[in-house]
């Protein structure tokens, strides 16, 4: 499985394309080199038409059912009752604060009523479903010696006068719903917007980011600024205002693109010293980007939080395999080859050791699909059509490239100069006769020792690690943004928590006023009351005690749920007039939500098993209790989800760099040495992860699973060349000294570049991006050390005698022996 | 397309439903007993009373808890009924009977920390038809005597929807269990056997009884519009001493001078002649008062639903407002010591100390 082969025979030095026989090669180099022009006329209109896709087809936007498990059986029963389930679904919440008084201020209230107006009316709003004190559905109700009376809290006469302010204020007194949408301080009130996912009519999703620029125009700034009228501050959360907020993230990415490049140029330049073929190199990654996204956008793909980094990482590994590329031109036109020949011999070398590379970079990103959330499922999927891209630009566009421009002479020599001063010793030269050492047995002992303190401390450390998200508020953004800000507000002065676990009671049509599902749904309500982190529940049941009360002059000892079917009627039908979220409109299907403290995962673990147990105990045909719905249940089982999938994830992605090296080394024993820096550095990493208080969430499982697939690559070259030395009949002290010397540059680059190309995400405004950044850069520089000081250490006591199998890079390793 | 997928998805969930849940019958409350809770001493508790020094709370659920250091810990009891409870009452520091919904009468012998169920609405109806199916009672015509066998028919029929609302014992043997429709049973024998008296009350509207109590002066039940009801000890029947007032009275307290009954948006009705006169009492409050007691040096307190303390040191003619820490809604209260209230409602046992 030779690549091709560097003998000086076979690859001579011809200074002239005369001496050249063009039709030497494998098949595809005659192609390829042959029809030179017809390959740039083609790249050209590829980029041409992809271009055109990405100028008028690229979208931004993440939707509320591409982030969520869509397998998991919480998330099924969801969507199958969405439709039943208003208020619980896809709502934002609107404050509106009163900066000069309180929310009983005239103008306060004339201002109020304009936003709420103008919110009902925003396209993509659930209309019926809004609550504000302007919208008749809140309503109060009281018991008198003449009986039962209700009406909405804002009276039908209400005109702005000292009269009608004290009524709206009485009325808010006796209305528990209205109430929920006070402020404890009573300076400011809520407007609940529930959303529609998809419009009913033309069924196309909701445009988070314009939805979200409408709300900052037409209600924030609109509002924050009016001249009239009392200073008022809006806070507004929900997950479509953060989905907005997220978007706004990533439109700055490109500005992070724009610092990675640079950084990755700088590298490259300051590796080959050649402005050209510096030039070449990131042009050749940027195209690369260019027909990920054209291709991308084409093929109907949304660019989300999550698929926006994938960019990145093609230019990061475009760039430091196109800085390989390089290496071979540079030596053979400092050796005097024309650069055509220069460019075919390395298109002959590098060819097919450059395809296993990238397939292995494939296997991180491919191993990604096994995970339920159609997020990184999209990631997964156009980081894979981005590495096969790259197989084009960087392995044939490049080097085609390379055979027009060439690169500079001086540049050249200096290549030839560098790396014969490296094998004396001398300047980077130093740290690689250090590393050295590492192949001897009291350096290799030690090394062994500190890597495995490490990993025993990694491992106790990781051992606390947790599941789902750790802060307050949305973890998406930093604490200090603007949205965790509203939210900081919202939560302190409102009594509802905004994180609510939802049961679903199912029944027969007309069931929910069934006294024996209504004494169930109670009984739920009352169970998850007694869990830690439950402040209160809220269901029919609930509603219902209360209407029958108010049936029998309010007395509280009518708060019951009673067994007289007419009673229970009244109680039902008033109480879902008061509060149509109570249930749906056949009255079959009621959600019994809990308002937890928080949504960690402990809090989220013990709800779920509380509301299981009573499920698995209570539910009959009539009467099924069925998890989960409400934010807090569809975190619960991304967590479930995230903690499962992290597990395969995990398996999935070594054995899947297991089979690849193996396939590449043909010995166990070399796996082990290629694969034990891996899982040092996951163990680290999610050490790591520990110290920096991240919990596995849907943002960090790509991170290992990258950070594994492209980080085998170090060890690829480094145990290639290596076995390949051995193989030749050096010994491992020799091999690896040989090994560094000419690999532990390219090494050290694609470390530096790599993480170059994921530095800049730390600076993200989008908190997990930033986790992501911090991470995979830790990932691939620890790699990067682990493969250099491991490899050795490992291959002393595990590869001392000379193996027998031919590994697959012995093409690249006789070129370099050459 | 997406609409055949949903219900595919919705199907296959109904299948794995269906197939998962093993067919456990309804735990009727009657059937069910209450289940221990930390929060119960903070939810719905509808009635309070002493049981020597021990104070007894019941509510919601089935909750009785009992405490012995003044309302400071609380224990909660064994009930073998978890539905929702309304009145208790203690004769003497043992024994003690507490009522409810579903009809269930529940009596202890050990100062409140054991029930036993005595009685529930599913025997309601039996015991009636049985008794007067072959009624001689004095005092009613046949007419009557076929109205009662309606009701006893009615009651067997509608099953455990009718619940007790009050519930009071003048000794360890003889007491009364009172609630909707004219709903009133007696027993001579500390509950073993239940006596229905729908007979010897004068309800003829069969409207609902809020409490019954026993004054310095006499028995007194009170209910629904205005009916303010006394035991003619005689004749062993309850006669109307009803108040001219449309609203329905929650509850009744009094001394050995006077009888105070008071209900909705802060009506306070007194009577110093046995009921035979009624006059209206200022309280200044519009909430609803839903529970009253004597305090150890004799003053009457009321409770509103909004969580007002009112006391009187002459006998109900006056109420003073009593300034309260902190507000809860209330409905019941009982002394606690000299100095000292308990007030129990929506939010639980709430002490409040009490002004001298």
């Amino acid at each position: 499985m030779a690549v091709g082969t560097n003998n000086p025979d076979v690859m001579p030095v011809v200074p002239s394309l005369k001496d050249f026989d063009s039709s030497s090669g494998s098949w595809l180099e005659r192609l390829l080199f042959n029809n030179r022009l017809a390959v740039m006329l083609v790249c050209l209109i590829a980029t041409a038409v992809l271009g055109y896709f990405l100028a008028t087809q690229l979208v931004l936007n993440a939707s509320f059912e591409k982030m969520i498990p869509q397998n998991h059986p919480f998330v099924k029963n969801y969507l199958a009752n969405q439709a039943d389930l208003r208020g619980l679904g896809n709502a934002i919440r609107v404050v509106v604060e009163n900066t000069e008084g309180d929310i009983y201020d005239p103008k306060y209230l004339a201002t109020l009523r304009e936003i709420s107006d103008e919110l009902i009316l925003t396209p993509g709003v659930d209309r019926a479903g809004v609550k504000s004190l302007w919208t008749p559905a809140v309503r109060w109700v009281e018991v008198t010696e003449e009986g039962f009376q209700g009406d909405p809290v804002m009276a039908d006469d209400y005109d702005g006068s000292p009269q009608s302010i004290a009524q709206l204020r009485q009325n808010i007194a006796r209305s528990s719903t209205a109430q929920n949408l006070v402020g404890n301080n009573e300076k400011s009130s809520m407007i609940v917007v529930p959303l529609l996912d998809r419009d009913p009519q033309t069924m196309a999703r909701l445009d988070y980011r314009s939805f979200s620029h409408t709300l900052e125009e037409s209600i924030r700034t609109k509002y924050e600024n009016a001249m009239d009228g009392p200073k008022l501050k809006i806070h507004i959360i929900g997950f479509a205002k953060l989905v907005g907020d997220l978007m706004d993230g990533l439109a700055q990415m490109a500005t992070y693109f724009v610092a990675s490049a640079l950084i990755a140029t700088a590298i490259i330049f300051a590796y080959t010293r050649c402005v050209r073929s510096t030039l070449v190199v990131v042009v050749c990654s940027l195209i690369a980007v260019l027909w990920q996204l054209g291709l991308v956008s084409a093929l109907g793909f949304e660019i989300d939080p999550f698929s926006v980094l994938v960019p990145f990482l093609v230019f990061a590994i475009g760039v430091s395999h196109g800085a390989q590329k390089m290496n071979g031109i540079l030596q053979d036109v400092g050796r005097g080859t024309h650069r055509l020949v220069a460019a075919r011999y390395t298109f002959r070398r590098l060819f097919l050791a450059g395809l296993t590379a990238l397939l292995a970079d494939a296997v991180g990103f491919a191993v990604l699909m096994v995970i339920d959330f159609p997020v990184i499922k999209d990631l997964a999927i156009t980081a894979s059509i981005g590495v096969a891209i790259l197989i084009v630009t960087n392995l044939v566009l490049l080097p085609v490239l390379l055979s027009y421009v060439g690169v500079s002479s001086t540049a050249a020599e200096r290549s030839l100069r560098l790396e014969r001063e490296e094998s004396r010793g001398k300047g980077f030269g130093k740290f690689w006769l250090f590393l050295e050492h590492f192949t001897e047995r009291r350096w290799a002992s030690k090394v062994i020792l500190v890597a495995a303190v490490l990993a025993v401390g990694g491992f106790v450390v990781s051992l606390n690690l947790k599941i789902g998200d750790l802060d307050a508020g949305a973890p998406e953004l930093r604490p200090e943004s603007r949205y965790n800000r509203d939210n900081a507000y919202i939560t302190g002065n409102y009594s509802l928590s905004s994180d609510q676990f939802a049961v679903i009671l199912k029944t027969p049509p007309n069931g929910c006023v069934d006294y024996k599902a209504l004494t169930e749904a109670d009984r739920l309500g009352w169970q998850l009351r007694q869990v830690p982190g439950v402040q209160t529940t809220v269901s029919l049941a609930d509603s219902v005690r209360v209407v029958t009360a108010g049936l029998y002059d309010g007395s509280s000892k009518w708060l019951t749920v009673a067994r007289n079917q007419e009673t229970v009627n009244f109680a039902g039908n008033q109480s879902l007039i008061n509060n149509p979220d109570l249930a749906n409109k056949e009255c079959s299907i009621m959600p019994v939500v809990a308002y937890l403290a928080d949504h960690r995962a402990e809090t989220l673990e013990r709800v779920v098993q509380a509301a299981s147990e009573f499920a698995a105990e209570h539910s009959v045909d009539e009467r099924q209790f069925l998890l989960a719905a409400g934010n807090s249940g569809i975190e619960a089982a991304t967590n479930i989800t995230v903690r499962e999938a992290n597990r395969t994830m995990l398996l999935y992605v070594y054995v899947a760099v297991m089979a690849l090296c193996y396939i590449a080394f043909r010995s166990w024993r070399a796996v082990l040495v290629a694969v034990v820096p891996l899982v040092l550095t996951s163990i680290l990493c999610e050490a790591l992860m520990v110290l920096l208080g991240m919990g596995i969430k849907v943002a960090t499982l790509p991170v290992i699973a990258l950070g594994v697939g492209i980080g085998v690559d170090y060890a690829l070259y480094l145990l290639s060349a290596q076995l390949a030395y051995q193989r030749s009949g050096l010994s491992l002290a020799m091999a690896y000294k040989k090994t560094l010397q000419f690999t532990g540059r390219i090494v050290a680059l694609v470390g530096v570049t790599l993480g170059a190309g994921v530095v800049t995400w730390a600076w993200s405004p989008i908190k997990f991006q930033a986790d992501m950044g911090i991470l995979l850069t830790f990932m691939f520089i620890v790699n990067m050390f682990g493969a250099l000081v491991l490899v050795p250490a490992l291959s002393y006591f595990l590869l001392s005698t000379k193996p027998v199998a031919t590994p697959i890079f012995d093409g690249e390793a006789e070129r370099l022996v050459a | 397309m997406k609409f055949r997928e949903r219900i595919r998805t919705l199907s296959s969930v109904l299948v794995l439903m269906t197939v998962a849940c093993p067919s456990w019958a309804f735990q009727d409350p009657l059937d069910r007993p209450a289940t221990k809770s930390a929060l119960a001493q903070r939810s719905l508790l509808n009635a309070v009373a002493r049981a020597g020094a021990r104070l007894v709370v019941a509510g919601q659920r089935g909750h009785i808890l009992y405490s012995d250091d003044a309302g400071k810990t609380w224990m909660q009891a064994e009930v073998p009924v978890s539905s929702d409870l309304t009145a208790v009452h203690f004769p003497t520091s043992q024994k003690g009977w507490a009522v409810g919904h579903d009809g269930v009468v529940l009596a202890t012998t050990d100062g409140g920390e054991s029930w036993v169920k005595q009685l529930d609405g599913r025997a309601l109806g039996q015991v009636m038809q049985e008794y007067y199916a072959s009624f001689e009672g004095k005092g009613i015509d046949a007419r009557q005597l076929e109205e009662l066998r309606a009701a006893a028919l009615r009651f067997a029929e509608e099953g455990a929807d009718k619940p007790f609302l009050s519930v009071w014992f003048d000794s360890e043997t003889d007491g009364y269990a009172v609630g909707v429709f004219n709903l009133i049973f007696q027993t001579s024998d500390g509950g073993k056997t239940w006596t229905p008296w729908f007979d010897r009350t004068e309800n003829p509207e069969q409207l609902h009884f809020s409490s019954i109590q026993r004054t310095g002066e006499g028995l007194y039940i009170a209910g629904e519009r205005g009916m303010v009801l006394k035991l003619d000890k005689e004749a062993q029947r309850f006669r109307s001493v009803s108040v001219d007032y449309p609203g329905t009275f929650f509850g009744l307290t009094g001394s050995e001078q006077s009888v105070v009954v008071f209900g909705l948006r802060g009506n306070v009705f007194r009577s110093e002649d046995g009921g035979a006169q009624w006059h209206k009492v200022t309280t200044g409050l519009n909430v609803t008062i839903t529970g009253a007691t004597l305090t150890e040096d004799g003053r009457i307190a009321l409770v509103s639903q909004r969580g007002d303390v009112l006391m009187s040191a002459d006998n109900g003619r006056s109420f003073t407002s009593s300034p309260m820490a902190q507000a809860l809604p209330a409905s019941a209260v009982a002394p606690v010591g000299t100095h000292a209230l308990v007030l129990v409602g929506t939010r639980g046992v709430n002490i409040q100390p009490l002004k001298k």
